[in-house]
């Protein structure tokens, strides 16, 4: 079984409870570290960044007296998720993850062509996701208290990560709800943010299509969560003298992270952008070269074995576009068979 | 006995007839190219048989080696019984550079057309520098000479411009036969590079679409992956046999087995290895071995090592060494590459294949020497070497270049090293085999020494 396919039906499964879950007054918080959209009305679980920019825009008084505790609650339960799972939340997890990797898999099965960022580009655009946690850390704080001496900023721009974020106006969208497909004109802000919000949606949609994993790349989320890469539980090692600097995990990778493939010297693999979806130790050759880790314990290692196993499945599987019998076999290496 | 072998000369020495060779028997001698043609065949003929005859001594030899055996005695016997017959197209490549799923997803048969007969070096000698790689001589002499029709048969021939002798090797041979130069890019690491390079790869699928007149669809590239991964399974298979203790196979065998992929059909090779492996498998149960396990264990990299050139790998067995791996391009590092196949697109595919032939190979061309290092430090460590042999063909600048940094770092690394210069040319045999013997004889004092101390 490809870990590809595993992958997709836990995604599937977490979507569904995510989304839906709330249905079963069954709920896991609103600390989870993933974009599970808070405007969706029977959630099982939301996004920690709503509760998080409404407690920053509390004034200093109200934040650091009465709501403390439950701030430092908060704190803590998104501490403990993100130390135990990490960055699995973004590869198995995340509804947004899952929409995007829906959208790769229909594009794959049109037969359309993916694209993938230039290097140059992809590099220039790391900051993005730091800028955007730096913003929806500072803004709310704007709002409760004045700093630096500026004036305190309208209210109109509470929780400013959720009113462009792509979850908003697409995740209630499966509960029938379109009432966030609108662009707001009674204020300034909220036209702004309103519309960007449009735009980035659409550019989730457009993108999506395009390159795999087109988002992720400006997730704050995954800026928050890669604080926890060195100490997460899941780990992703790679063992630099098996590695032949073949390009098959750099290729197979959504996030198209050079490192995976390039560094020798590097041990642990989980980098700022790696979402652990595995697929890099799948199609890596090399005995040992990649392995997943919990708690430091081998869970998961490449292998030439495993890699032609695998290989072998997809090979003879015969999906929608290849047939199960090889097409070499009465055309072209039996020439016997040919030529009668 | 000789007239039989210059009837049968000329009539596979190319595009001659008998007729226009025009001479009735044993009067006139020829134009100089059929002298030099007939002499070329007989000379590797006698080289073959020579082979044969020391191996035929050879005790604990595996009996599935016949189906290689066969194949390489046709050398001798009847080269144009080398390639297996029928209608498919014949693509000649060099190098590992080309992928050859791509040829077999056209439906023709991918021919390495690396050459290793000192005797055809010399039959191409003079259109070369004093000091140029054998291998390329060996190659021109065959093509000019046509006494392999291989080399004179194929539709296409691919050539990467990997070294300096063969970005020059099309022009040389493209008198004779259809070349098509695939450029190949230096500097792997350069994002620019790998475009480059798959924008060649989709150059080459569409050359081959057209001589072959087929067209590649995903279906038939994956089918012909899919044999590809088959054979590399034997292929890593043979090679982790090899690192046992015993020692399982002869390295000159082993380098045959790979070797034998050149010619034979991906698929009839994938059997006969299996066939061997089954075979090296059950010796291991048995114990059955063909060196002592007092055999110093010893790694070869450097220069190709190609049928009939098996000096190198003669002189370190028979010297009393076992050589357990060895890191080159023509047998080693043949197959070991893997390539995905479950790339989601047409594309991807393509991409994947054009990455299984750039990124990982360790040829010296390439600007840095990383890659080879990982992987000998690695081969050192997984098949217990105790000595390195260094083998630079003269002229063969890339590995030459590359060997006094890596015999430091080696050395630094408390690896024993010998380093052999040569040609094809059997001259030196006796001078190296003393050099080989004392190499040997070092290690196995090592390795006493190292046992008494721990």
């Amino acid at each position: 079984m490809r870990v590809d396919r595993i992958r997709l039906f836990v995604q599937a499964l977490c979507f569904v409870f995510l989304i839906y879950g709330g249905l079963t007054i069954f709920s896991i918080g609103t600390a989870i570290p993933t974009m599970a959209c808070i405007y969706a009305e029977n959630r099982g679980g939301s996004c920690f960044l709503y509760p998080f920019q409404r407690f920053l825009s509390m004034p200093w008084a109200m934040l650091f007296g009465s709501a403390a505790t439950a701030f430092l609650i908060y704190l803590g339960t998104f501490f403990l998720w993100a130390l135990v799972f990490g960055k699995t939340f973004c590869g198995w997890i995340c509804p947004l993850g899952f929409l995007q990797d829906l959208i790769t898999k229909i594009r794959e099965w049109v037969g359309i062509d993916g694209s993938r960022f230039a290097w140059k580009t992809r590099d220039r655009f790391q900051w993005v996701k730091y800028a955007l946690l730096a913003l929806l850390i500072l803004l709310p704080m704007g709002i409760g208290n004045s700093l630096l001496g500026l004036p305190r900023f309208t209210p109109d721009l509470a929780v400013p990560f959720c009113q462009i974020c792509p979850g908003k106006p697409l995740i209630p969208l499966f509960e029938g709800d379109l009432s966030h497909l609108i662009i707001d004109f009674s204020s300034t802000t909220k036209l702004v943010l309103s519309s960007l919000s449009m735009l980035i949606a659409g550019l989730f949609l457009v993108g999506g299509f395009v390159k795999r994993r087109y988002i992720c790349a400006f997730c704050p989320m995954a800026a928050l969560l890669s604080l926890f890469d060195r100490i997460g539980f899941v780990g992703l090692k790679k063992k630099g003298e098996a590695c032949t600097c073949c390009g098959n995990c750099f290729r197979a990778c959504p996030m198209e992270i050079r490192e995976i493939a390039e560094l020798r010297d590097k041990k642990h693999m989980v980098t700022q952008d790696c979402m652990l979806c595995m697929r890099c130790i799948e199609v890596c050759p090399e005995n040992k070269a990649l392995t997943a880790t919990i708690i430091g314990l081998p869970v998961f290692s490449a292998s030439a074995e495993g890699f032609l196993k695998r290989q072998n499945k997809t090979a003879s599987a015969g999906g929608p576009f290849h047939g199960e019998t090889p097409a070499l076999q009465d055309t072209a290496t039996d020439p016997e068979s040919a030529s009668k | 006995m000789k007239s039989a072998i210059i009837k049968k000369l000329s009539a596979i020495s190319g595009k001659k007839s008998p007729e226009a060779a025009g001479s009735p028997e044993g009067s006139s001698k020829g134009s100089p190219e059929d002298r030099v043609a007939r002499r070329l065949s007989l000379h590797m003929a006698m080289a073959v048989r020579e082979i044969y005859d020391a191996i035929a001594m050879e005790k604990n030899r595996p009996v599935s080696m016949t189906p290689f055996d066969t194949l390489f005695k046709n050398f001798a016997d009847a080269p144009e019984k080398i390639l297996p017959t029928g209608p498919r197209k014949k693509i000649g490549i060099y190098c590992m550079a080309v992928p050859e799923e791509l040829i077999y997803a056209a439906g023709a048969l991918p021919v390495r057309l690396c050459a290793g007969s000192g005797d055809a070096a010399e039959a191409g000698e003079a259109l070369f520098p004093d000091v140029s790689c054998p291998m390329v001589k060996a190659a021109t002499g065959f093509t000019r000479t046509g006494v392999l029709p291989m080399y004179r048969e194929c539709d296409l021939i691919i050539i990467p411009t990997t070294c300096d002798w063969k970005v020059k090797l099309g022009e040389l041979i493209s008198r004779h036969v259809p070349v098509m130069m695939l450029s190949v890019p230096k500097f792997k690491a350069a994002e620019s590079s790998r475009r480059f390079w798959y924008a060649e790869i989709r150059r080459l699928m569409h050359a081959l679409e057209k001589v072959t007149g087929k067209r590649i669809t995903r279906k038939k590239l994956r089918a012909a992956m899919d044999m590809m991964h088959k054979a590399q399974q034997e292929f890593r298979r043979l090679q982790t046999l090899r690192m046992d203790d015993l020692s399982l196979i002869r390295g000159r065998d082993a380098a045959a087995v790979a070797n034998a992929w050149f010619y034979m059909d991906g698929a009839d090779w994938t059997l006969a290895a299996r066939n061997l492996n089954e075979e090296l498998l059950e010796r291991k149960e048995k114990g059955i071995g063909t060196a002592p396990r007092t055999a110093p264990r010893i790694l070869l990299t450097g220069s190709p090592v190609i049928f009939p050139n098996w000096k190198i790998p003669d002189l370190i067995e028979n010297a009393g060494g076992t050589l357990t791996c060895d890191e080159l391009c023509s047998s080693g590092r043949l197959l070991w590459d893997m390539a995905c196949i479950d790339e989601p697109l047409f594309d991807d595919m393509l991409d994947a294949l054009a990455d299984r032939c750039l990124l990982p190979c360790t040829c010296p061309v390439f600007t840095d020497r990383e890659d080879r290092k990982t992987r000998l430090f690695r081969m050192i460590k997984d098949y217990r070497v105790e000595g390195v042999v260094h083998h630079v063909l003269k002229g063969c600048h890339p590995y030459d270049m590359e060997l006094r940094p890596l015999e430091a770092e080696l050395a630094a690394a408390g690896v024993s090293q010998l380093k052999i210069e040569t040609d094809y040319s059997p001259e030196d045999t006796e001078p190296l085999r003393t050099r080989v013997e004392a190499f040997v004889e070092t290690l196995k004092g090592r390795r006493l020494r190292m046992g008494k101390s721990a």
